[in-house]
């Protein structure tokens, strides 16, 4: 499932994701800086040793997440491309689960841009993850998105 | 506009341990047109108790934004009950 707007390069596989096609298309003569983040599979959790994890998605509805972080990234940050893929399935350890690459002028804009876009993907992209142990398996404690408002009546229809 | 006793169809899907709760990942249901996505949830739980108790740490959607367990629902809207994400 992709969504390329001609800048940005938003992806959800289930194959390895493609770290140098990433890098790539977000690398162009006028940057100075490529900042990227490597999210990996690690082999432990709370003291128990990891086997393998397993993510799934509200694919559509993730993707559309994805873009607005990439949207907001170029609003608040001097930044030229950004590229994110978050890979679905099954991954064993020190896999990829998710790469961001950002391009810019001058080094801060990727970095800051960077670090946007990975903490507020933890936050509100609906993908979860379930931890395989030796003894059994738990979907991984997440973080609540933010909720609209609740009004007191529901808006009348329209 | 609606008559508020109209009946309309929605879509409704489960991710996550709500899907392994419900044994389904999608759902077809009709109800009352205009009727609010909590109604709905309300329903689920009283067909599946487990569901119910994780009512405090979900977020719920329609047609793919996070919306408040008062939106009304309308003829063809897609709602997802959503677990606290753990992607990344």
């Amino acid at each position: 499932m992709t969504n390329d707007s001609p800048i940005d390069l938003l992806l959800l596989v289930r194959d390895p994701i493609d770290q140098t096609a990433l890098v790539g298309h977000v690398r162009e003569p006028e940057d100075g800086a490529v900042v990227t983040f490597d999210g990996c599979v690690r082999n432990h959790s709370r003291g128990r040793r990891t086997l393998y994890l397993d993510y799934e998605a509200y694919e559509a509805m993730a993707l559309a997440k994805i873009r607005e972080i990439a949207e907001q990234m170029h609003e608040k940050y001097p930044i030229h491309r950004v590229a994110i893929a978050h890979r679905l399935g099954r991954l064993e350890i020190g896999e990829t689960s998710v790469f961001i690459a950002v391009s810019s002028e001058h080094r801060p804009a990727a970095f800051e841009a960077c670090r946007f876009a990975i903490d507020t993907l933890k936050r509100t992209v609906p993908i979860w993850k379930k931890e395989y142990f030796e003894d059994g398996a738990v979907w991984a404690d997440g973080e609540m998105p933010p909720a609209p408002l609740e009004t007191r009546a529901a808006k009348p229809a329209s | 506009m609606s008559g508020g006793t109209q009946s309309v169809r929605v879509k409704v899907l489960f991710f996550g341990r709500l899907k392994e709760i419900v044994g389904q990942a999608e759902d077809s249901v009709e109800l009352p047109d205009g009727s609010p996505i909590e109604a709905l949830f309300t329903q689920y739980g009283a067909k599946h108790p487990e569901l119910a108790r994780f009512r405090a740490s979900l977020v719920a959607s329609r047609n793919q934004e996070f919306a408040a367990w008062s939106t009304p629902l309308h003829s063809g809207d897609e709602v997802a009950f959503l677990p606290p994400v753990s992607g990344g």
